[in-house]
C-alpha cells in the first residue's frame, strides 16, 4: 500500500483488533477450501500430503542427527582424531566450530526443494482430480 | 576508552529509534502493526530474524563459554543454529499458513478452546520475560565493564529504547530495525576479529599459541558429561520451536514457501555469524584468560580488542563491539516485547493499538525489575535454561498440533502444565540445591532430556483419553495448515455436492 503513487498521504485509518478467532478463521481461499475439507477425497489428499511432508522432515532431521552424533562418537571410538590438527586447530574443534554449519545449510536447502516438490505434486493431483471430475458432480451452470 | 564507547552506544540507540520512527510513516493498519501486513521479502525478513535471534547469549555468551569450557561450548552455537533447521522442517510453512497472529491465536484456532489459549498465553509471557532478563543482564554487564557507569544504567537504557521503538512503530518498523541490527552485529564482530588477527599476524604473535589455546588445561570447568551435552542439544533444538519472538516473524512472510526460503537464508546468516564468537573465544583463551577465573568471561568479546591492539585502535574497535552488543540486546528485547505485547493486549486489552502500547510498557517493565533485583549468571547458560523450559511446554503443543489430528485441548493443556511443572521445578531445585543434590544435580540442572519426552507423553496420553472431545474443526484447520497456497483456486471437490 505504501507503493501507491499518491501525492497526499492516505487517510487515517482507525486501527482495531483483528479479534482473534475471526482473524484466525478467515482465509483467502476459504470457500473452495471448506469444500475441500468436507469431501472425504479432499481430506485424503491433505492426509497424504501431511504424511509425505512429515516423512521428509523426519528423514532430514534423522540424517542430520546421525551426522551430529557421529562427531562425538568418532572421537570416542578413535581417540587419535583428537591429536590431528590443521594449522594448529585440532580436528574436533574444526568439525564442531565450522564443519557442522555447511551440513546444516545443505540439509535445509535439500529439504526446501523436496518440500516444494511434494506440494507441486499435491497441486497436480488436485488439478487432475478437477479435470477428471465425473459428470454427476458438475455444478449446474 | 569511555568517550568512544559512549559514542558507539549512543549511535546504536539513536539509529534504532530513528529507523523505527521513520517506519512509523509506513505503519497504518492493525495488520501493519502486528505482522507488517505480511509483505516482508525473504531477505529482509531473514536479516530481521537473524537480528532478533542473535541475543546477548550469542554475541557475548558463546565466546565467554568457550573461554571457560573449551570445546564443550561449541555445542551452544550448533544448537542455536540447528534449532532453526528444526523450525524449517516441522513448523515454518504450516505456521505461516495457520493465519494466526500469535502463539495463543494458533492454540485457539487449532484446539478450538479458550482455556488452551489462556494457558498458552501465560506460558508465552513467562518465557518472554525469562528471556528478556538475560538480555538486560548483558546490557548491565557491558555498561559496567566498558564505561564504568553503574550497571543499572545499561538495563534501563535498553528497556526505555525498546519501549519507545515498539510503541512508535509496531512490527513493520521493527522489521527494518532488526534487519539493520543483524548486519551491525556481524560487522561489530568481523571488523575487530580481522584487525586483531592482522595485528597478531604482523607482530608475529601467536594466534593459537601453537595449538595450546585448544588444550583442556585452560578449561576452568570440568569437561561436560555426555548426558549434559545431549540434554543441552535437545533443549536448544526443540526450544527454538517455541520461542514467541521467533514465531511471530513467520507471520510476516507472504506465503508458506516464502517462509521456508526465509528460514534457509536465516540458516546461512546464523552459520556465518557464529564463526566469529568462536574465534573471539579461542583468542580469549590466550589473551584474556584472567576473565575466566574472575567470573567475567562474558566480557571477552568486549575487552579482547583493547588487550591486543592497545589504546587508540583498541578504543575504536571497542566502541564498535559495544555498539554491536547493544544491537543484540535491543533487537532481541524488542522482538520479545513486540510479541509479548501482541499476546497481552489481545488477551487483556481487546487488541486496540492503545492497549498494545500499554502492554508493551508492561512487557518491558516486569523483566527490568527482575533484572535489577537479580545478579547476572553466565549468559549462554541462563538462555539455555529458558530453551529447556520452552522445549518442555510450547514445543510439544506446536509439533503435535501441526502434525497430529488427535491432539485435544485437554491433552495440550495437561502436557504444557506437566512440562512447565517438572521443568520449572527442576531448574529451581538445581539453582537452590546446587551440588548438594549429588548425582541428581546434573539431571535437574539440564532437564530437557527427560522433561521434553515427558511433556510429549502426557500430551499424547491425555489426548487419547479424551479422544471423543477432539475439536470438530480439526480437519479444516489441518487443511489450512498444510495445503499449499493457490492449490485449490477454482477447484471443486469431486463427489456429491452438499
Amino acid at each position: 500500500m505504501s507503493q501507491e503513487p499518491q501525492r497526499r498521504p492516505s487517510a487515517r485509518v482507525r486501527v482495531t483488533a483483528p479479534r482473534t478467532r475471526a482473524a484466525a478463521a478467515r482465509s483467502r481461499y476459504s470457500v473452495s477450501r471448506e469444500l475441500a475439507e468436507q469431501s472425504e477425497l479432499g481430506e485424503m489428499f491433505i492426509r497424504s500430503l501431511m504424511r509425505s511432508q512429515l516423512r521428509l522432515a523426519l528423514v532430514v532431521a534423522g540424517g542430520f542427527g546421525l551426522i551430529l552424533l557421529g562427531v562425538p562418537v568418532l572421537m570416542l571410538l578413535f581417540p587419535s582424531i583428537n591429536g590431528m590438527s590443521v594449522f594448529t586447530v585440532p580436528l574436533p574443534w574444526l568439525l564442531l566450530g565450522a564443519g557442522v554449519y555447511p551440513v546444516i545449510f545443505v540439509c535445509a536447502a535439500l529439504y526446501n526443494r523436496a518440500a516444494a516438490r511434494n506440494e507441486d505434486r499435491f497441486r497436480q493431483l488436485v488439478d487432475d482430480d478437477r479435470g477428471s471430475r465425473p459428470a454427476w458432480s458438475a455444478e449446474p451452470e | 576508552m569511555t568517550p568512544a564507547v559512549l559514542v558507539g552506544l549512543a549511535t546504536v540507540c539513536a539509529a534504532t529509534v530513528l529507523i523505527s520512527v521513520y517506519g512509523l510513516r509506513l505503519s497504518r493498519t492493525t495488520g501493519d502493526f502486528y505482522v507488517a501486513s505480511r509483505t516482508v521479502r525473504p531477505w529482509w525478513n531473514a536479516s530481521a530474524i537473524g537480528g532478533e535471534y542473535l541475543s546477548a547469549a550469542s554475541f557475548l555468551g558463546v565466546a565467554g563459554l568457550i573461554l571457560v569450557s573449551g570445546i564443550d561450548a561449541l555445542w551452544f552455537p550448533i544448537g542455536y543454529t540447528a534449532g532453526y533447521l528444526m523450525l524449517l522442517l516441522f513448523v515454518a510453512a504450516p505456521l505461516r499458513r495457520s493465519g494466526a497472529y500469535t502463539l495463543p491465536d494458533f492454540a485457539a484456532a487449532r484446539l478450538d478452546s479458550r482455556p488452551a489459549r489462556r494457558v498458552t498465553s501465560v506460558l508465552v509471557v513467562t518465557i518472554g520475560w525469562l528471556y528478556i532478563v538475560p538480555q538486560l543482564h548483558g546490557a548491565a554487564l557491558t555498561v559496567r565493564i566498558t564505561t564504568g557507569l553503574p550497571a543499572w544504567v545499561g538495563a534501563a537504557v535498553v528497556a526505555v529504547v525498546v519501549v519507545v521503538t515498539v510503541m512508535s512503530g509496531g512490527m513493520r518498523s521493527i522489521t527494518f530495525v532488526q534487519a539493520f541490527q543483524y548486519w551491525l552485529k556481524l560487522t561489530a564482530l568481523v571488523v575487530p576479529a580481522v584487525f586483531v588477527l592482522l595485528t597478531l599476524g604482523a607482530q608475529g604473535a601467536p594466534i593459537t599459541d601453537g595449538g595450546a589455546a585448544f588444550h583442556q588445561d585452560l578449561d576452568v570447568t570440568e569437561a561436560a558429561s555426555l548426558y549434559r551435552n545431549v540434554s543441552l542439544i535437545i533443549a536448544l533444538l526443540f526450544g527454538t520451536l517455541g520461542l514467541p519472538h521467533v514465531l511471530v516473524r513467520f507471520y510476516t512472510n507472504p506465503d508458506g514457501q516464502a517462509a521456508r526460503r526465509t528460514t534457509v537464508i536465516v540458516l546461512g546468516l546464523l552459520s556465518l555469524f557464529y564463526l566469529f564468537p568462536t574465534i573471539f573465544g579461542v583468542l580469549g583463551r590466550i589473551y584474556t584468560p584472567d576473565l575466566a577465573v574472575g567470573g567475567q568471561a562474558d566480557a571477552t568479546v568486549l575487552l579482547l580488542p583493547q588487550r591486543v591492539l592497545g589504546s587508540t585502535g583498541g578504543d575504536l574497535l571497542a566502541a564498535l563491539v559495544v555498539g554491536g552488543a547493544f544491537a543484540a540486546f535491543l533487537s532481541t528485547t524488542s522482538g520479545l516485547v513486540v510479541s509479548l505485547a501482541g499476546v497481552v493486549s489481545q488477551d487483556l486489552f481487546h487488541g486496540s493499538v492503545k492497549g498494545f502500547r500499554l502492554a508493551a510498557v508492561l512487557s518491558a517493565a516486569v523483566p527490568l525489575i527482575v533484572a535489577l533485583a537479580t545478579d547476572s549468571r553466565a549468559l549462554a547458560g541462563s538462555i539455555g535454561t529458558v530453551f529447556a523450559f520452552t522445549a518442555s511446554t510450547i514445543c510439544p503443543m506446536l509439533l503435535l498440533g501441526i502434525w497430529w489430528h488427535g491432539l485435544t485441548a485437554a491433552g495440550a493443556i495437561a502436557g504444557m502444565a506437566a512440562g512447565a511443572a517438572v521443568c520449572g521445578s527442576a531448574i529451581v531445585a538445581a539453582a537452590v540445591g546446587g551440588e548438594a543434590l549429588g548425582p541428581f544435580a546434573e539431571l535437574l540442572a539440564q532437564p530437557a532430556a527427560w522433561s521434553v519426552p515427558l511433556a510429549f507423553a502426557v500430551m499424547v496420553l491425555v489426548s487419547k483419553l479424551t479422544a471423543s472431545r477432539r475439536p470438530a474443526t480439526v480437519s479444516r484447520v489441518m487443511a489450512r495448515l498444510h495445503s499449499p497456497e493457490r492449490a485449490d483456486t477454482g477447484w471443486r471437490p469431486a463427489g456429491p455436492q452438499p
